[in-house]
């Protein structure tokens, strides 16, 4: 509607008299009407009618192109969208294997869930995943920021500084090896302290205050909009008590997958969720399953399943929507989530040909 | 919840107090489209409400790490930790017992659980820069009784345990003064336990460790094999509240267990000898769990048992979020728990 006139698709000399008269907008021609627009720049009413038809064409056709960038009724075809996924970038988590079960690292845009039993390494991922989301773009991340919401209290700070300190090495011995101008300038902003700084921690005590904080979310995220990473640690702890009504918390949870759906959406961040095993007991045997209940299954787009072999974890991927169904083994060493070594020598000095995702064995890690 | 002192809009105000909301958890329980029949408001206005009581709920608790990291305050800082009392324990577990959340330490009978408990009890009482919170414990008995002779061994003994403190220090403090004992056979003496006097005591700031020995015994008499849904409800709610007074008081709830009660941890997720019920339940709400054992490890040297008359322990993190699964050695002395190096 604000369209200036001289933008307009009229015959020049139409269009340099409607100038010369005064007229700036769209908007100014419609409110003069017919009427009044041939008497101004002394045309016949015919002519006028037909300026007027085609200055509100126009303006049509900018307002649904303007309206279709939101996604309210826009089409698009399947290529499109193949496209916009390729582009979608994935959070690595140190662990090739796992990258690889997963396509690529864990996805932005969708809701990932690890379920596990106590201990088995899920906090520590969700950890390793805020350090990692902050990546810089010339050392393969997203250069993002990271929101923590913590409902048990397991979020220990010393810890991920452990992690992000491991983090920040790994990328100065890319950067030694490969001495670039780019990966040098890059790690001057990424250290322990900026890492640190861009992790935003909240921690919700009880279901409404989780409930209250998922509400804020989206003003948050579009006041700090590099956060490309939302963990939720864990989303089953303050649902698996206080509720007498189960109807009323598998309402709560499918509002809050929803939101959670839409807020990584819009905001182009990855969804992380924790959740806990609990035992289904069958005929003749207990299974341990995930917790809060079958309905909850359908809201994450990707699940995995850490579980113990012996005193081998083993990530499995259990449902995902483009990858096929897996196990890998995992180790959580001192430096964080990582790939199991292999018994191998070659790591040892070849510090300029490795693969960046592999790390020389050393003596500290176990 | 008086509406009139929150900031919303009249006609907001009006509708909530004729649809007879009274708190914010209501509002928030309730879908937008219930809230829009309630209310009789448009769904921007719900909007505008849920995003207004969720911001009274939750302003200005973020947080980065960074300023959780450099926060050396000890009244708020994650570092802040309970000694142990031995700075071999303390290293196991980088600083000490942490001091929100509830950790269990499981074993086999006379591995010296107990032991760990009591000198727990004293340690609390030092001051902060000795790695105490200044303040006393309750010492929850389940089965047998408190054992107050060995307690006041141990009392008459802490200056020969902690040489790291001043004598000055250690005789100024009452240790007997400030161990609350309750006795608790049975599930409903317990939750009566805690929801009146604990909270109590913590309400008054006077004690800043709860000690439960054992968790184990309440459970097992009270439910036959087939109520292990009903004993995994009661392990839940137990475990959410005293989880939610660990937080509120920022004191560390220590929970001794037996080790029938553990599950076989390292076994894979399809395995009939896991308990129903209640070693996953129990372990669900746990922020660490330790494990102590009079078994020798096989890692153990001979070097290591000859030098020591008394028996050795292990003492294994099997779980922490902030720990790597690690051991030490302790034995059990006149003066308390020592680790070995």
């Amino acid at each position: 509607m604000q369209r200036e006139v001289g933008t307009l698709p009229l015959a020049p000399a139409l269009r340099a008299r409607l100038v010369a008269a005064g007229f700036q907008t769209a908007q100014e021609l419609l409110e003069t009407g017919p009427c009044g627009l041939s008497k101004e720049i002394g045309i016949s009413k015919e002519e006028a009618l037909e300026v007027l038809q085609l200055v509100r064409q126009e303006c049509q056709g900018d307002a649904t192109r303007s309206a279709g960038g939101s996604g309210a009724t826009r089409k698009c075809t399947a290529l499109e969208l193949l496209e916009e996924e390729q582009t979608q970038g994935f959070i690595i988590t140190f662990c090739s294997a796992l990258d690889n079960i997963l396509g690529g690292g864990v996805q932005l845009t969708k809701i990932t869930e690890i379920c596990g039993a106590p201990g088995v390494g899920k906090t520590q991922l969700c950890m390793q995943l805020a350090v990692d989301v902050q990546i810089p773009e010339c050392f393969g991340g997203v250069a993002g920021e990271a929101v923590f919401i913590d409902t048990e209290g397991s979020f220990m700070v010393d810890r991920v500084v452990d992690i992000a300190t491991a983090c920040v090495q790994h990328c100065q011995l890319i950067a030694e090896a490969h001495q670039e101008a780019d990966h040098l300038k890059a790690l001057e902003s990424f250290s322990l302290e900026s890492i640190l700084s861009h992790i935003y921690y909240f921690r919700c005590r009880d279901y409404t205050e989780l409930l209250a904080q998922v509400y804020l979310l989206p003003d948050f995220l579009a006041e700090h909009s590099k956060v490309r990473l939302v963990v939720i640690d864990g989303i089953a702890f303050p649902f698996r008590h206080d509720f007498e009504d189960l109807s009323l918390r598998t309402r709560l949870l499918n509002g809050l997958a929803q939101q959670l759906i839409i807020t990584a959406n819009d905001h182009r961040a990855a969804v992380v969720l924790t959740n806990q095993m609990t035992t289904r007991i069958g005929q003749n045997q207990s299974t341990l399953v995930p917790a809060l209940g079958e309905s909850w299954g359908h809201a994450a787009t990707v699940r995995l399943i850490f579980h113990w072999d012996e005193s081998q974890r083993l990530a499995t991927l259990y449902k995902s929507p483009s990858q096929k169904e897996s196990t890998i083994p995992y180790c959580i060493t001192p430096h964080g989530f990582r790939d199991v070594q292999p018994p191998a020598v070659t790591q040892e000095a070849e510090g300029t040909e490795m693969n960046p995702r592999k790390r020389p064995r050393r003596e500290e890690e176990k | 919840m008086d509406w009139d002192q929150c900031d919303l809009n009249p006609k907001v105000i009006a509708a909530l107090k004729k649809a007879d909301i009274k708190s914010i958890k209501e509002i928030l329980n309730l879908s937008g489209a219930d809230l829009q029949r309630l209310m009789k408001l448009s769904s921007a206005d719900i909007q505008c409400l849920l995003k207004t009581v969720s911001h009274m709920l939750r302003r200005n608790s973020m947080l980065t790490a960074l300023q959780l990291y450099q926060d050396k305050d000890h009244l708020s800082s994650q570092h802040q930790k309970l000694s142990l009392g031995c700075s071999v324990l303390n290293n196991l577990l980088k600083g000490g017992i942490p001091l929100v959340g509830i950790t269990e330490l499981a074993g086999e009978s006379s591995a010296g659980k107990t032991q760990i408990g009591l000198q727990l009890c004293l340690c609390v009482q030092y001051p902060y820069k000795y790695g105490g919170l200044e303040s006393g414990a309750v010492y929850i008995c389940t089965e047998d009784a408190f054992p107050s002779k060995r307690l006041q061994q141990l009392i008459d003994q802490q200056h020969k345990l902690r040489a790291d403190v001043p004598a000055e220090t250690i005789q100024k403090i009452k240790f007997g003064n400030n161990i609350f004992i309750e006795h608790a056979a049975d599930l409903d003496t317990f939750q009566n336990c805690i929801t009146n006097r604990i909270s109590l005591l913590l309400t008054r700031g006077m004690v800043r460790l709860v000690v439960i020995d054992s968790i184990a015994a309440l459970f097992r008499c009270e439910f036959g094999a087939s109520e292990s849904v009903l004993r995994g409800r009661y392990l839940q709610t137990f475990g959410a509240q005293l989880h939610r007074l660990s937080t509120r008081f920022r004191t560390p709830i220590m929970c001794i267990n037996q080790k029938s009660l553990m599950p076989i941890f390292f076994n894979s997720v399809v395995d009939k000898r896991v308990s129903p019920a209640l070693g996953i339940t129990w372990a669900n709400q746990l922020l660490m769990r330790l494990m102590a054992s009079r078994v020798p490890q096989p890692e153990q040297s001979l070097g290591v048992v000859s030098h020591h008359t008394g028996s050795v322990r292990t003492l294994r993190v099997v779980f922490a979020p902030h720990l790597p699964p690690s051991f030490c050695y302790y034995t059990v002395n006149l003066e308390g728990v020592r680790g070995i190096k």
